[in-house]
């Protein structure tokens, strides 16, 4: 790991469902850290806890033990209209399903974060951002489109516009690409590296091994354990496809 | 059992077991719709069951005519004569009446005593019959007590607790006069809750030995049975035209009686019904929300099941066999539950009448309403399921989708339309909130409909029996009774001195300070042609003010050469406004003209009135006074000068208008407030059930939704506020529209109600107690509303927000 400053980190973070019989132990004391401006990539097999950890240090899960902190801040003792402000303002997130509002057009879905975080003063400053950033998507065209009349790869876009608005700092993504044809997913790929190189803190859940390529480390669960970590560099396009046979190769190895 | 049946019983079983919170709520609703179903057609059988039980022990007459004073009694012989073929028998009963203050009794083995004093109908006692009109024992024979001994009316026995060897005390003019208490006595004629009379049965001996000692009106009542096939309203015609026969008194047909006995005590049961067949549209909109959200929950499987070749109408009955669980479920214990509290309603009933006899409609009645419930909810369940037929294996597989290709288009055409219209940009801050709520409501109100729809109901429901038991307790209800809204009211009539009666109490009120304005109005007997020939026709007849305060529904007050007639005389002599009727005073014709239509529901609606001045030879006044100015003004209580004129005067029956009102409508405000009171409890109870269904059903629906919106920042206070602000938005739109409805259209059922009845009210203009029906019914509505929704949205903050985006 560099010696770039740590902006998102768990402690011996757990999390059991006592909804089933006997109870699931999901995630058992991870250890993790996440550098500002890092790319981190999490994969396992399905049901190693993947999704449950991504949801768990974002705070969209209470975990059943341990600590997150973002920024320096402890996020499990916020209460939940505290935690809705941190992801409010220092969040954004992706899902495999686009999950949009379909009362709303595409830039309403857009707007709806930022227009939520801005002041009434503030409220054409944010429009201005959303603007930019759906030109800057490709996604000006589709804009005032139900949500219905638009791709899976413009609505994912559309979904990463959508989790920028905000200016978070740090992009959480699960499984993004998961519902995607391998061409809608380079375009959707392509958009995380740009949001990436413009500095931002992205961690992803992915088990596509052509997708995780595009992060900087690679972390694999079982079993809710991080059982292996790989740092692969920066993503540049002409160094593709043996970064995957690399990774490839790695995750043979822990029985991917 | 086949194992197709199995297969369906299990698919069903597995679903009752995994959706049982709104299966359960489902299946209240249906139990609650059969209960009061059944319920209803169980009391109303019954009621039935028992008068015609009571009808066939006492014998009633088919046509009685009341009156007080002299009469000649060849001339009903002559009569009788006359109309030998349509009579079967007939009798004179005489009977001597006693106010319920000259009544009271003891219990010798405990020393308690009291009095009948507050009873307001007319005690009268009698002999039994021998031919028919016979007073009944509990077990329907006929009784005959021994000298000194008497049985009384079962209001009584009930009322006071009148039980045998009580001692009942009359005072007399020559001193109390004693009798033991044996029993109580069914009386068929007078046995209602709405009848104005009761009837105490001695001994021949008594009869005569209280004759004798003074202090008692005579009165008799002149009755016939009639021939197999005979018409009481023709023989009540000729018998009100034959002249020369008593006629000063009430007149009441054998039709009339069960009128009153069903209106009375049945007036409850129509209620239920009533809110029965409310509760049915709420729970069969319920369903078909279920059903539908069931389709669009589970179109994945159903797409499956139509892909590998389960034919439609299979799948259908796969979804219909767990609802026709459901309504089995409901009819069953609805219909239990209804045994129950049939049993506790028609208790009073068959004390009151008889005990009616069991027999195969007892079974059936409710048995065809539970069936027609049972049959109602499956067939809109197989209705609604058509739309499995409509459902595409691609559509529903891929997209997951219930809407064909061309349905799916035309949604998103309008969608697309609706997100142009629409935008976000206006709002910010927590302002998104309430956007976003409003939004929502309006794209999805097909969704929400069910909300408003079911409060709308619901308000109609609970407010149309409170608004018309508002209406007959208001004061102002008075002017439907056909007289001015005065302070005072005496009715002089049916007595030996009708005139000196009421010549002494205008000449005592008119020099009373106290009072102003005192006017007598006299009821001369006219006859006039109806349909069925020549009708005895009772007209008021006084000097009218200009503004006298009736309300009349057509036309207004008659001048000279003008009569106004009550809408049952209307419709009885066939005549509106401004046409001519002719009147016999006598054998002298008068051709008067119609003047107005008014409303009145006294003398069973048959009433009329005239200009002009009559002060002696009526057949009977009312008077009427107001409070002078200071005493009006000072909100002084007319009760005590009553009072005092009641006791100066105890045959003019002088009472404040008001309690004129209130003892003649008791009955009927009784029965209402009974049913408001059922309605009120089962439509707030029904209310909470359904917003909590269709909550639940929302929720779930809107999870992904609610996922995406807690990912972007919206706290679970938030969320729970739009939901909320939904909710509420919904159930307030509904709860007004049903209380301008009930304001509104309800008022024009409560009259063809009304009207059907034959009570003398054709058009009934509400009054609303305002606080009630305007204030504290809608709140208790919100109230209900919000208390489902708080239960309902309570595990919102506490749940794992990433399992709404994951499931």
């Amino acid at each position: 790991m560099n010696q770039a400053a740590v902006t998102l980190e768990s402690h011996e973070l757990s999390k059991t469902y006592f909804s089933t019989e006997p109870p699931t132990e999901v995630l058992r004391g991870i250890d993790l850290s996440v550098r500002a401006g890092e790319f981190l990539v999490v994969m396992g097999t399905s049901g190693s806890g993947k999704s449950t950890l991504l949801y768990s240090i974002s705070g969209m899960d209470r975990p059943t033990s341990g600590s997150v902190t973002l920024e320096g801040r402890e996020l499990t003792s916020l209460g939940d209209t505290e935690m809705s402000k941190v992801r409010l303002t220092r969040m954004g997130f992706v899902f495999q399903q686009p999950h949009f509002l379909s009362n709303l057009n595409v830039r309403d879905n857009i707007l709806l974060p930022a227009l939520k975080a801005a002041p009434r003063h503030g409220r054409e400053a944010a429009i201005s951002r959303v603007d930019a950033l759906m030109e800057r998507f490709g996604i000006a065209p589709v804009r005032s489109h139900g949500i219905t009349q638009v791709s899976g790869g413009q609505l994912q876009r559309a979904s990463i516009c959508r989790a920028l608005a905000g200016e978070p700092s740090v992009l959480f993504a699960d499984e993004p690409t998961g519902a995607l044809n391998s061409s809608k997913t380079a375009e959707v790929m392509d958009a995380f590296t740009e949001v990436h190189r413009g500095g931002t803190t992205i961690v992803m859940v992915t088990h596509d091994p052509g997708v995780a390529v595009r992060g900087e480390r690679v972390i694999y669960l079982r079993d809710g354990a991080v059982v292996a970590a790989r740092e692969i560099g920066r993503w540049e396009p002409d160094t593709a496809h043996r970064r995957e046979d690399v990774l490839l190769a790695w995750l043979r190895d822990l029985g991917f | 059992m086949e194992n197709e049946e199995r297969l369906y019983l299990r698919y069903a079983y597995n679903d009752l077991v995994k959706n049982k919170g709104i299966n359960a709520a489902l299946v209240v609703t249906l139990v609650l719709s059969a209960f009061l179903m059944a319920t209803g057609s169980m009391v109303l059988e019954r009621l039935a069951g028992s008068i015609s039980r009571l009808s066939e022990q006492g014998k009633p007459p088919d046509l009685l005519q009341m009156h007080k004073g002299e009469y000649d009694p060849a001339a009903l012989t002559r009569f009788a004569a006359d109309h030998e073929s349509e009579i079967d028998a007939w009798l004179v009963e005489e009977m001597l009446g006693y106010d319920s203050a000259s009544l009271s009794w003891s219990r010798p083995g405990t020393g308690e005593t009291g009095d009948l004093a507050a009873s307001r109908i007319d005690n009268l006692f009698v002999t039994q019959n021998t031919e028919f009109d016979f007073l009944v024992d509990r077990t329907g024979a006929v009784v005959e007590p021994a000298a000194g001994e008497v049985y009384v009316p079962v209001l009584y026995q009930k009322q006071y607790g009148l039980t045998t060897g009580d001692v009942l005390t009359i005072r007399t003019a020559s001193g109390p006069h004693q009798l033991e208490v044996r029993g109580e006595v069914k009386d068929a004629q007078m046995g209602a809750s709405l009848s104005p009379s009761s009837r105490f049965l001695i001994h021949p001996e008594d009869f005569e030995a209280l004759g004798r000692a003074g202090g008692a009106t005579p009165e008799i009542i002149v009755e016939y049975r009639l021939a197999a096939g005979g018409d009481a309203n023709a023989m009540q015609t000729a018998y009100e035209g034959a002249g020369g026969l008593p006629t000063n008194g009430q007149v009441v047909t054998g039709p009339q009686l069960r009128i009153i006995s069903m209106i009375g005590d049945g007036l409850v049961a129509f209620a239920l019904v009533f809110v029965s067949l409310v509760l049915i549209a709420i729970a069969l909109l319920n369903l078909r929300f279920v059903i539908r959200g069931t389709l669009e929950d589970e179109v994945h499987e159903i797409g499956a099941m139509k892909a590998i070749g389960i034919p439609d109408r299979e799948i259908s009955r796969l979804y219909l066999t767990k609802y026709s669980i459901l309504a089995v479920v409901g009819c069953v214990v609805g219909g239990l539950l209804a045994i129950i509290a049939a049993n506790l309603l028609t208790q009073g009933i068959q004390t009151n009448y008889a005990q009616a006899p069991v027999g195969v409609w007892t079974f059936l009645v409710p048995l065809i309403a539970l069936a027609a419930v049972y049959l109602i909810v499956v067939g809109i369940c197989r209705g609604v399921l058509r739309g499995v037929r409509r459902i595409e294996v691609v559509n529903a597989l891929v997209h997951g989708s219930t809407l064909d290709e061309k349905q799916a288009a035309r949604r998103a055409r309008q969608r697309a339309r609706w997100v142009r219209r629409t935008g976000l940009a206006s709002s910010s801050g927590a302002g998104v909130n309430r956007r976003l709520a409003l939004l929502d409501l309006r794209a999805e109100g097909r969704a929400w409909v069910l909300l408003p729809v079911v409060f709308g109901l619901t308000a109609v429901l609970i407010t149309l029996p409170a608004n018309m038991v508002s209406t007959f307790e208001d004061p102002r209800f008075v002017t439907y009774m056909g007289v001015p809204e005065r302070d005072l009211r005496a009715d002089v009539q049916f007595q030996e001195d009708v005139d000196g009666v009421k010549d002494r109490l205008v000449a005592a009120m008119a020099d009373d300070d106290r009072l102003t304005d005192v006017r007598s109005y006299a009821y001369v007997d006219y006859t006039a042609d109806s349909e069925d020939g020549p009708a005895r026709l009772r007209v008021e007849v006084g000097n009218r003010p200009d503004d006298e305060g009736i309300r009349f529904s057509q036309g207004g007050l008659p001048r000279d050469g003008q009569i106004a007639l009550s809408v049952l005389n209307a419709d009885k002599y066939g005549v509106g406004v401004g046409d001519e009727l002719t009147i016999h005073d006598g054998d002298k014709p008068i051709t008067v003209q119609v003047s107005g239509i008014y409303q009145d529901i006294t003398s069973g609606g048959q009433t009329a009135k005239m200009s002009g001045e009559v002060t002696e030879g009526a057949a009977a006044y009312t008077v009427f006074a107001d409070l002078a100015g200071d005493l009006a003004d000072g909100g002084a209580d007319p009760g005590g000068i009553a009072d005092e004129y009641d006791e100066q005067f105890p045959t003019a029956g002088v009472k404040p208008t008001q309690e004129y009102v209130r003892e003649t409508m008791a009955v009927l405000t009784d029965s209402m407030r009974g049913a408001a009171w059922v309605a009120l409890v089962f439509g707030l109870g029904v209310v909470v059930l359904i917003t909590s269904l269709f909550l639940k059903l929302r929720l779930a629906r809107d999870r992904s939704t609610m996922g995406v919106l807690s990912a972007i920042g919206f706290a679970a206070q938030e969320l729970v506020g739009q939901v909320r602000t939904k909710t509420l938005l919904a159930v307030a739109a509904g709860t007004a529209a049903g209380v301008v409805f009930a304001a509104t259209a309800g008022q024009s059922l409560a009259s063809a109600a009304l009207t059907a009845v034959q009570l003398g009210i054709t058009d009934l203009t509400f009054i609303p107690n305002p606080w009630l029906v305007y204030v504290l019914y809608p709140l208790l509505l919100l109230g209900a509303g919000y208390f489902g929704v708080a239960v309902l949205t309570s595990g919102v903050r506490r749940a794992d927000k990433s399992e709404w985006i994951r499931r």
